[in-house]
């Protein structure tokens, strides 16, 4: 059954393609209709931003005085052991805070791809491997780690102390002076960087205006959308069942799957993705079971506490988001699909023979066409804002700390 | 490689018990929150009804302290679910121990364990389940009772 909305937008997206014909534009297409049941299911992608009521396991979240210290110390290489690498060295803003690089290089070359970091608020589990079940404690990690920033607790106090402006924000945000020797330094730091973080939300795409316009029944909008993106998000709800898993607004349901992609590591290793996840999490000082959470009432920590190792978790990684994806090129946990053309060849060519023996049961190779493909390429594309976002400006300079850094 | 059957059995064998006051202070909030929930024998506010055995079990799904329609379950997000054993008019003295949920057509289950609280009466809470994709998920009981153990299954679509 088609709706009668998306009849008239069929209806002008025709009108369009035939005035496309007619001053020599691309040819025209078969008009694309959604029924009900996609027209709601394409609802279920928004809205955008999807509501957000800050971390309640962060003091600091939403704190302009610490927004303010941890976009600071986002860009400071002085965090690092050899002064030269930044959280920003590998999450650059003008790629989505993604570096490009197959995988991560700070003070070695890492084994994974650098995630984006836009709208990293919204995320359930942090990195690949969801090590971390807080924004905050997955900033901990790479300053501490000898591979990535190689910092500490001393050398954090060390600049912060340096720093009239840096000390002063500290105080404001957590209302002591910092120290190498209080406990609570390094999560606050940490803290910090996630409460700037937290403020990295990409603007709608042209999805988002399409999907409005569909729920508004605004035809004349939703007429602006192209044919090619239509067909691969009929392809995308349909015959690909992507949205079994790259679900909701963020495209991403936040949890993991092994879709066949090597879990080998040169020279010599594996990478156990979620099983080791799992484990290093458990065994953090600074999951949110333990004494660094906020919530005292840890109603945050449900999916820490009721988490179910098991064996399929070995080589399954997080389901991606899907939004900003023209900015993070290349793909995939280990980067080795270099486009998002590779990204569809890859599930229309899956090697069933890659899948973990007791992983999902209904990825199948998709075989779908070259016009299918281009289809979905353009889809995907349209998830994407149509220029990088700019980074936000830090608080106003009403804090009664020096501006100067 | 075990089974898909023996990779699954009823969450009833792994059920933890919390500490003592966690489990004191989500049974005196369960007991608040289910104050309309659990009279025997059930009725459709109760829920989905399923009968075996002569037992009679209502569950209903619950999201922050309020119920919602089965069918409304959200993909991707935590929820809790209600539970209510009945034999006849009265609480069957029966106890839920193990609840668990599969997709069948996947060949795989849940990513959280939930933990089962005694609220009394017959009454029970599941916290920590969550549907993480879409499509049919087929909910399993595990009730004990003086008669033995009964298994009682339930399908949901999540959209």
């Amino acid at each position: 059954m088609t709706f009668g909305f998306a009849e008239r937008i069929a209806r002008l997206v025709f009108l369009g393609a035939g005035l496309a014909l007619l001053s020599g534009g691309p040819a025209a297409a078969v008009p694309i209709e959604f029924t009900d049941e996609e027209i709601a299911r394409i609802a279920s992608h928004g809205p955008w931003p999807p509501d957000w009521r800050g971390d309640p396991g962060n003091r600091a979240s939403g704190n302009p005085a610490a927004i303010w210290l941890g976009q600071s110390l986002f860009f400071d290489a002085r965090l690092s052991a050899n002064g030269r690498v930044s959280c920003a060295a590998c999450h650059r803003p003008r790629s989505g805070f993604q570096d490009g690089r197959l995988t991560a290089r700070g003070l070695a070359r890492g084994t994974r791809n650098t995630p984006g970091l836009l709208n990293v608020r919204h995320q359930r589990w942090f990195g690949w491997d969801g090590g971390h079940d807080s924004l905050w404690s997955a900033s901990l990690r790479p300053i501490l780690d000898p591979r990535e920033m190689g910092g500490s607790a001393a050398r954090g106090a060390r600049l912060l102390k340096s720093s009239p402006s840096l000390a002063c924000h500290y105080r404001e945000a957590f209302g002591k002076p910092p120290s190498a020797d209080d406990p609570d330094f390094l999560p606050n730091l940490a803290k910090a960087i996630a409460a700037w973080q937290e403020t990295l939300v990409s603007p709608p795409t042209p999805f988002d205006r399409f999907r409005e316009a569909l729920a508004d029944k605004d035809a004349a909008a939703a007429a602006s959308y192209p044919q090619a993106a239509r067909r691969g998000l009929r392809h995308f709800l349909g015959r690909g069942q992507c949205a079994t898993c790259h679900a909701g607004p963020l495209f991403s349901n936040g949890e993991f799957g092994d879709i066949g992609v090597p879990f080998f590591v040169r020279p010599a290793g594996v990478d156990p993705g979620r099983q080791g996840g799992i484990k290093r999490l458990l065994s953090s000082p600074y999951n949110l079971l333990g004494a660094y959470n906020d919530d005292a009432t840890r109603g945050n920590a449900v999916g820490t506490r009721h988490l179910r190792p098991e064996h399929r978790n070995f080589g399954e990684f997080k389901v991606p988001t899907l939004r900003n994806l023209t900015l993070t090129a290349p793909y995939m946990h280990n980067g080795s699909l270099a486009s998002l053309r590779d990204v569809v060849r890859h599930y229309s060519e899956l090697d069933e023979d890659r899948l973990h023996s007791d992983g999902e049961r209904i990825l199948k190779p998709l075989m779908l066409s070259a016009g299918e493909i281009d289809d979905l390429v353009a889809f995907l594309e349209t998830l994407s804002p149509p220029a990088p976002p700019q980074p936000p400006l830090p608080p106003p300079g009403a804090l009664p700390c020096p501006a100067r850094r | 490689m075990k089974s898909y059957a023996k990779r699954y059995p009823l969450a009833g064998r792994r059920w933890r018990q919390g500490d003592g006051w966690s489990v004191l202070l989500l049974a005196i909030v369960g007991s608040v929150a289910a104050s309309a929930f659990g009279a025997c024998p059930p009725t459709v506010a109760d829920g989905a009804n399923l009968v075996r055995d002569g037992l009679q079990l209502a569950w209903r799904p619950v999201i922050g302290g309020s119920p919602i329609a089965a069918t409304a379950i959200p993909m991707a997000r935590h929820f809790a679910i209600e539970v209510q054993v009945c034999s006849g008019a009265t609480p069957s003295g029966a106890t839920l121990a193990g609840l668990d949920a599969t997709m069948p057509e996947h060949r795989h289950g849940m990513n959280y364990r939930p933990r089962i609280v005694a609220l009394g009466d017959g009454r029970f809470r599941a916290e920590g389940m969550m549907f993480h994709m879409s499509g049919r998920w087929q909910l399993e009981f595990e009730v004990q009772s003086a008669k033995g153990s009964s298994r009682l299954f339930d399908d949901v679509r999540v959209r």
